[in-house]
């Protein structure tokens, strides 16, 4: 029970974090045996592999729906609008070794995560005729929460890391509706940029 | 009450005293108000009695300075969502009044406090220690100026009359936004602000930088503004309109460094107020409220209007679900009368709509129901319906309405409470109705309910009319035979489907049976072969109730002649006026009769049955076309029905120019004149009367048109003439006076009253000479003569060549042996065959592939040797050469003289030698012949008949050079007694060449007398 409460738990909520969620989660250094819910995929690092490639390939795509859908400026400023200098993003090494190099991802992509769920819920209400970018969105997402859970399955089955401390993107609920898009812009231009990363270091 | 009657005195008293103390020392700011006692009970200020506040808790003071009034606590704040600067302060001075009016001037600045923007006076009623709060909305986004506040007061209140100087004014407050900004370099305001549209709105941008190339754009286009401070730049966006929901960016950014910051504006469209709001019940329990919502202003910013139901009776209220409609629940407390206000929101505006009426007289019943036909006729119908009860024993008033054809031809009103029933009559028999039931509220008629629609057929009954006949008379092989036809009965008569028609016939000239024919439907007509008698015929149509009346038409054997008036009739739009003289006697009717389709298409044979008093009629169809002859007939109907021809018309609906021109044939052409026909082209099929025909006539350059002729242009523009002929049965026409020799056109076309036919290609004839007929008479028996003669010389030309040319010419009737005999040698005779020995006989063969056998060598030959001549020789050569012997001479003008004469260089002696074994018989003349003979057959053996040649040659004769291997290569000595002169045989195409005179002697081998071949 000790091990449900202090280390299983905390994964079931990392593993189903909701849109919107603005806050890190508590870093709690969990000591405890790592243990999951089902066993993992025998090729797990192939279908993290692949998750990645996949996110890689629908990027680009995702990131000019994003801004296409913006109207003017977006398109023509991307420069000043969606350059990729997020602050507090998660870095990335691609030269470390594999445990470093997937606990670094599963911050990037918890990170990514977040974001993205507020970047849905944000372009639900500023463009609710947009189908194609929410389903994209919605898309992105569902891969995303694949991958985190099979890079917290392999940390925990190969490296018995049973817990990753990650931090979140800002909320950007109190935010006007222009500061909402440009966010969002330079959010998924940073995803298009790191996800190529990501994808050529695995 | 006395002690309060010198309070107030005394208080008056000071209030003057005061009054002139501010006079003389210009002191305004204070007010001598006596302590009143104000006590706190819940949210509500109590005025303590007066004498309790003297009793118990203040003293009453005379004043003797002023009571400074000023507003105190001053705090402003600003609200970015509205654009508002939010005022509170409160007047601590307050002391004595329970409540005091007040003026509260406020002075607003922008920038610096000494430009001040706005001045207000704000008036309320201020109690003791209460925070007072006023608003106010800037224009100007408040994050781009720093804003200051101050304000001042003064007393306006009746019970102080002199009571009207201004406070001191408070400090300045500021509110300044720009403190609240981050580091960014530049910002745009103000953030997603929301209007309506058609209002003004203020954009403004705050640079850190301060750069002057900041340019700011609205949907793409720049926009131009004012700058109100070194960083601060407004934008104002006059009469804005709605573009999409989902607002609209509006950017700045700064042409260096990258910079661009923006806002989103919401324009929203103003909210209408609701249309035809009403509301009714359908049964008295609930209401139902319905409008025009008009405009949806929903955006993303704010969502669509909100309507909400308030009744101000009962003061109930419900917010409603839908956008247009709303349910009320009627109250159990039998409220008739309701006032309805519909309130319709937004973020921006509201507006609101009321009705005030009576609940019964809102009823709109709902639609009936079960509604069916029943016992239904031929003529009449009972319906049955039922309704909805409304209320407790309401009665409904109903209206039932007939339609056929979605035309209403009955109603009726019925009041019922629950059952309706009505009988409807008058009906047609066989007829599609649709019976419709409405009702409404008896008590208080508001509205109809909604129709519900059964629809019925009546049943049949028998045909109500007789069907009109016609009749056609023609001879079929020699019999009369009558074509009846009839018109389909309309569905009015037909009182059903018409099942068949009878035909009975009968013989009105001697009794017999009647002749019943039943011709089922849908067939219009029927053909009867009747003899020499009359007859009288009855059509009947059936239904499945019964028969219709007949109809009766009398016809006899006899068509008679029928040789009546021709005329015509014009055609106008509403189709052909016909009119005819009345026949005089006993007309019981008339029937034009036509056709309607072309004359070259089957007759669909049409008629019209006409009033014994008409004379005229419009014969109108929709198959009548412009163009098209159409031929009417008249008949009068006789008292016994019997039909007579009256006249006979034709007509074209519109008279059109002619599609064709005829076919004209040439005739009787003489140097002067030529005769044009064109008998076969019918007048009767043109699409119009033809009235004549024009002929064109191209006379030849310079010619001028004769008399008869009228001098034209063409359309291309050529001249010609123009001979008019006007009887259109003429069709013929001679064309006269023309030059000899010389080419002319002509081209004949016809013409209507609209115009002529198309203009076609002229026909080009060529009149001859005035000779050339002679000249015929004399050359036409000569060229006969001349082949009577070759196709004689044809048949007989073997007996000609024997005569004339024989191939080997008989030497007694060569003419060459006269000239010879008459210059040279007198005594020349001729040789005779027999006493001549041949030494060998050329036989040459020209087909290929087959082989000679030589009978000297009994070599053969290959086919690349046919042109070599075969050789028999039929005298010794080298090998049994043995001197001279005897020679043998033909005469044979075949021979080429040129190898004569090659040959003449020398003469050989024949070397009497023994003749080899084989030929010893053919030293013989007689068996030279028979070996030739043989030979010779034996060489058509192998050789195709007339491909083998079979010449004479010199014992002598020298060989072409293919033939060396087969003759002698020793050379010949000198003969002793040879006359030979060579003789070569020569192939066929050399012996064209043409002879010379000294050939033909030379090709002559003629033996003088005293010389002979021996």
């Amino acid at each position: 029970m000790k091990v449900l409460a202090a280390g299983v738990v905390p994964l079931l909520l990392v593993l189903h974090w909701k849109h919107g969620a603005g806050s890190p989660l508590p870093i709690t250094p969990v000591n405890a045996t790592c243990a999951t819910r089902h066993p993992c995929h025998s090729n797990l690092m192939n279908q993290i592999k692949n998750q990645l490639a996949q996110l890689n390939s629908s990027a680009k795509a995702l990131f000019i729906l994003y801004y296409t859908a913006q109207g003017e400026p977006f398109p023509n400023n991307l420069d000043k609008l969606c350059s990729p200098n997020v602050t507090d993003f998660p870095p990335f090494h691609a030269n470390g070794t594999e445990k470093a190099r997937l606990v670094e991802l599963y911050r990037i992509i918890a990170y990514l995560g977040a974001s993205l769920g507020n970047i849905t819920r944000d372009q639900k209400v500023l463009n609710p005729s947009a189908h194609s970018l929410h389903s994209k969105l919605n898309a992105t997402a569902d891969v995303m929460r694949g991958l985190l859970s099979n890079v917290l399955c392999r940390l925990c089955s190969k490296y018995h890391v049973a817990h990753v401390d990650v931090a979140y993107g800002p909320d950007t609920s109190g935010k006007d509706v222009f500061q909402k898009k440009k966010l969002g812009c330079q959010l998924l231009g940073k995803y298009k940029q790191v996800i190529a990363v990501v994808a050529q270091a695995f | 009450m006395a002690l309060f009657a010198v309070f107030q005195t005394t208080y008056l008293l000071a209030l003057l005293s005061l009054r002139t103390y501010e006079s003389e020392a210009s002191y305004g700011s204070f007010l001598e108000i006596p302590e009143v006692k104000l006590i706190l009970v819940g949210d509500s200020l109590i005025q303590q009695p007066a004498t309790e506040c003297l009793r118990s808790v203040y003293t009453v003071r005379v004043l003797s300075e002023p009571l400074p009034l000023t507003p105190e606590s001053l705090k402003v704040s600003v609200n970015s969502t509205c654009q508002c600067l939010h005022l509170q302060w409160t007047v601590h001075s307050l002391a004595y009044h329970q409540e005091l009016k007040m003026v509260f001037q406020i002075q607003i600045s922008r920038f610096k406090t000494s430009n001040v923007i706005w001045v207000e006076n704000y008036s309320t009623t201020v109690k003791q220690n209460q925070v007072l709060h006023w608003s106010w909305e800037s224009e100007l986004p408040l994050e781009c100026a720093a804003h200051f506040i101050r304000m001042r007061s003064v007393v306006d209140d009746s019970r102080i009359p002199e009571s009207g100087f201004w406070s001191n004014w408070s400090s300045w407050e500021e509110a300044d936004a720009q403190n609240l900004l981050g580091h960014d370099p530049l910002f745009v305001f103000p953030k997603d602000k929301l209007v309506e549209e058609g209002s003004n709105v203020t954009i403004c941008y705050v640079s850190r930088i301060h750069q002057d190339n900041i340019s700011c754009y609205l949907e793409g286009v720049q926009i131009h503004g004012e700058q109100l401070d070194r960083s601060v730049t407004a934008f104002e966006l006059k009469n804005v309109s709605f573009i999409r929901k989902k607002g609209t960016n509006v950017f700045c950014k700064m042409e260096q460094g990258g910079v661009l910051g923006g806002i989103v504006l919401f324009v929203s469209k103003v909210l209408q107020e609701p249309k035809d709001f009403s509301c009714e019940t359908q049964d008295l329990k609930t209401l139902t409220c319905t409008w025009d919502p008009g405009s949806d202003t929903g955006l993303t910013k704010q969502p669509s209007q909100s309507y909400t139901l308030f009744e101000s009776f009962s003061g109930k209220r419900t917010l409603c679900k839908h956008r247009n409609w709303c349910n009320w629940q009627v109250a159990q407390d039998s409220q008739e009368t309701y006032n309805f206000t519909l309130l319709a929101e937004n973020y921006l505006r509201k507006r609101s709509v009321s009705i005030l009426f009576n609940l019964t007289q809102r009823v709109h019943p709902m639609t009936p129901y079960n509604l069916f036909p029943k016992n239904v006729g031929a003529t009449n119908a009972t319906m049955t319906w039922k309704v909805h009860s409304i209320g407790n024993n309401s009665t409904l008033l109903c209206q039932l309405e007939l339609l056929t054809e979605e035309k209403v031809i009955q109603q009726h009103n019925v009041s019922i409470k629950v059952n309706g029933e009505y009988l409807l009559s008058e009906l047609e028999p066989d007829t599609e109705y649709v019976a419709r039931v409405r009702c409404a509220y008896t008590k208080h008629f508001w509205k109809w309910s909604e129709f519900i629609s059964q629809k019925f057929n009546t049943a049949e009954a028998a045909p109500s009319e007789a069907p009109d006949v016609w009749r056609n008379m023609k001879m079929v092989s020699g019999h009369p035979t009558v074509s009846l036809f009839w018109k389909p009965l309309s569905k009015v008569h037909a009182n059903g489907k018409i099942l068949f028609y009878n035909v009975t016939v009968e013989n009105l000239d001697k009794p017999s049976r009647l002749e019943v024919l039943s011709i089922p439907a849908p067939a219009r007509s029927t053909e009867l072969t009747l003899d020499q008698c009359s007859y009288q015929i009855h059509v009947t149509a059936h239904n499945s109730v019964g028969p219709s009346p007949a109809s009766v038409i009398v016809v006899s054997g006899d068509p008679g002649n029928e040789e009546v008036e021709k005329g015509r009739v014009n055609g106008t739009e509403d189709g052909f006026s016909v009119s005819w003289k009345p026949q005089s006697g006993d007309a019981t009717g008339y029937v034009v009769e036509w056709c309607d389709g072309p004359q070259d298409l089957p007759c669909v044979l049409q008629w019209k049955n006409l009033g014994p008093n008409t004379t005229s009629t419009v014969i109108s169809s929709g198959a009548f076309r412009p163009g098209v002859r159409y031929n009417f007939r008249i008949y009068g109907i006789s008292t016994k029905r019997m039909a007579h021809l009256l006249e006979k018309k034709a007509g074209y609906l519109e008279e059109l120019a002619p599609s064709d021109n005829p076919q004209v044939v040439m005739s009787n052409l003489t140097s002067h004149s030529f005769t044009l026909s064109w008998k076969d082209y019918s007048t009767e099929s043109q699409p119009g009367f033809i009235q004549g025909y024009h002929v064109y006539l191209k006379p030849k350059a310079g010619e001028q048109c004769h008399q008869a002729f009228e001098k034209t242009v063409l359309p291309e523009d050529s001249v010609c003439c123009k001979y008019t002929i006007d009887n259109p049965e003429q069709k013929t026409f001679v064309v006269e006076n023309l030059q000899p020799e010389s080419v002319y056109e002509f081209f004949v076309t016809p013409y209507t009253s609209v115009g002529e036919g198309p203009l076609d290609a002229f026909t080009k004839v060529t009149t001859p000479d005035e000779y050339s007929h002679i000249l015929i008479r004399i050359i036409l028996p000569m060229v006969f003569c001349v082949l009577i003669v070759m196709i004689i010389c044809y048949l007989k030309s073997q007996w000609l060549k024997e005569k004339c040319y024989p191939d080997i010419p008989d030497p007694y009737k060569s003419s060459v042996l006269s000239l010879i005999k008459s210059k040279e040698n007198p005594h020349l005779t001729i040789m005779n065959v027999n006493d001549c020995v041949p030494d060998a006989i050329e036989v040459i063969n020209k087909p290929e592939g087959s082989k000679i056998q030589f009978l000297g060598t009994r070599k053969s030959l290959t086919e690349t040797e046919f042109t070599k001549p075969a050789y028999l020789y039929l005298l010794p050569t080298e090998k049994n050469y043995s001197g001279p012997g005897p020679c043998i001479c033909f005469e044979n003008f075949t021979y080429n003289q040129a190898a004569s004469d090659f040959a003449s260089c020398g003469h050989f002696p024949v070397t009497p030698q023994a003749p080899p074994p084989q030929l010893g018989p053919l030293t013989s003349p007689e068996n030279l012949l028979k070996a030739l003979e043989q030979n010779y057959m034996n060489s058509l053996g192998e050789i195709p008949a007339g491909e083998a040649n079979l010449n004479y040659v010199s014992q002598l004769a020298s060989p072409t050079s293919g033939d060396k291997d087969s003759l002698p290569t020793n050379p010949p000595e000198p003969a002793l007694c040879s006359e030979y002169k060579m003789q070569m045989a020569i192939p066929l195409g050399l012996a064209s060449a043409p002879p010379r005179e000294n050939s033909s002697l030379s090709s002559t081998t003629l033996l003088g007398q005293g010389e002979h071949c021996s």
